[in-house]
């Protein structure tokens, strides 16, 4: 008999079918889509004040983005999305009992959140470079609050990734039982979530 | 036996999709005047991106149906929010006047 990846149980198989998150599909734990949904709703305070200055200060806005390093910004989406790529494939390939493979995906998502990082402080001291500080105007304001927080999940999201490795060398996740790693996968996901408006939003749209 | 070519499939078009739009819009960003039309064409991307990392990344399509529904109102809700912002800019800048 096949399987395909949609008969997969979210969190793996065996006992792991009793658990309450299981039988309700929660993918992870219910601990990490708390989380998730309060990154979230501080990201979505950020997005309303940004709509709010824009409308008072469209000029900025209009310019702004202008100044900004449009390729480090596209650099950046290339390597969340690529490492959101390796966490899914990492997760897949602990469902399919293949845990040196998983710990290799891994490694590669963890080397994009890093890229991600060294492109992000280059792109601050280019930044300053250009004569583009905090008190340049609002929308730099804007630009510095939002990519720095973004930053800083990227930063201890990568940490959980080093974490989720380590369990998966020494055996905790398995194909019958890998709660914990989908609620590291989810996380990660939703930091690249975050991105994919945040990219358009200072890089894109004037 | 498990059939690793479906697992794979789904993933590797999403990821390439992915990388086609965030390159798409680079290239708005460097070229293009700002316009509604291109602000609804990013809005559209935005929506499209965040539904493809949430149902095959994240693989909320076959979650908790609380879950999938507040992840996919998320980036509804914020794309809209982005146009309407620019279209009722001067309403919203009165509104929000101190």
């Amino acid at each position: 008999m096949s399987i395909a990846a949609t008969d997969f149980n979210l969190n793996g198989n065996g006992a792991v079918t009793q658990e309450p998150e299981t039988l309700n599909k929660i993918p992870g734990n219910r601990a990490v889509w708390v989380g998730i949904f309060a990154e979230l709703t501080e990201f979505g305070i950020f997005f309303l004040v940004y709509f709010i200055a824009k409308a008072h200060y469209p000029e900025q806005f209009n310019q702004g983005p202008l100044k900004l390093n449009t390729l480090a910004g596209t650099l950046n989406t290339f390597a969340l999305i690529s490492s959101s790529f390796f966490v899914a494939k990492a997760l897949a390939s602990v469902r399919l009992n293949d845990p040196q493979k998983s710990i290799s995906w891994l490694w590669c998502a963890v080397f994009c959140g890093g890229i991600y990082l060294v492109i992000k402080i280059w792109e601050y001291h280019w930044n300053v470079d250009q004569g583009i500080t905090t008190n340049t105007n609002n929308f730099y304001t804007v630009y510095y609050y939002l990519t720095f927080n973004h930053l800083l999940h990227v930063f201890w999201a990568s940490g959980s990734l080093l974490w989720a490795i380590r369990q998966l060398k020494a055996g905790n996740y398995t194909q019958k039982n890998h709660i914990g790693f989908t609620a590291i996968a989810c996380y990660w996901h939703m930091v690249d979530l975050a991105w994919v408006i945040i990219f358009p939003l200072l890089y894109v749209l004037r | 036996m498990i059939d690793k070519s479906n697992i794979f499939t789904g993933l590797d078009i999403s990821w390439f999709i992915l990388m086609i739009i965030t390159t798409a819009n680079a290239f708005v960003a460097e070229t293009a005047e700002p316009s509604l039309a291109i602000t609804a064409l990013i809005c559209g991307s935005i929506a499209y991106k965040g539904r493809r990392i949430m149902d095959y990344f994240m693989e909320l399509n076959h979650a908790n149906s609380t879950i999938q529904f507040f992840m996919r109102s998320y980036f509804h809700v914020f794309p809209a929010l982005i146009f309407l912002s620019d279209l009722f800019s001067e309403k919203l800048a009165m509104l929000t006047a101190l």
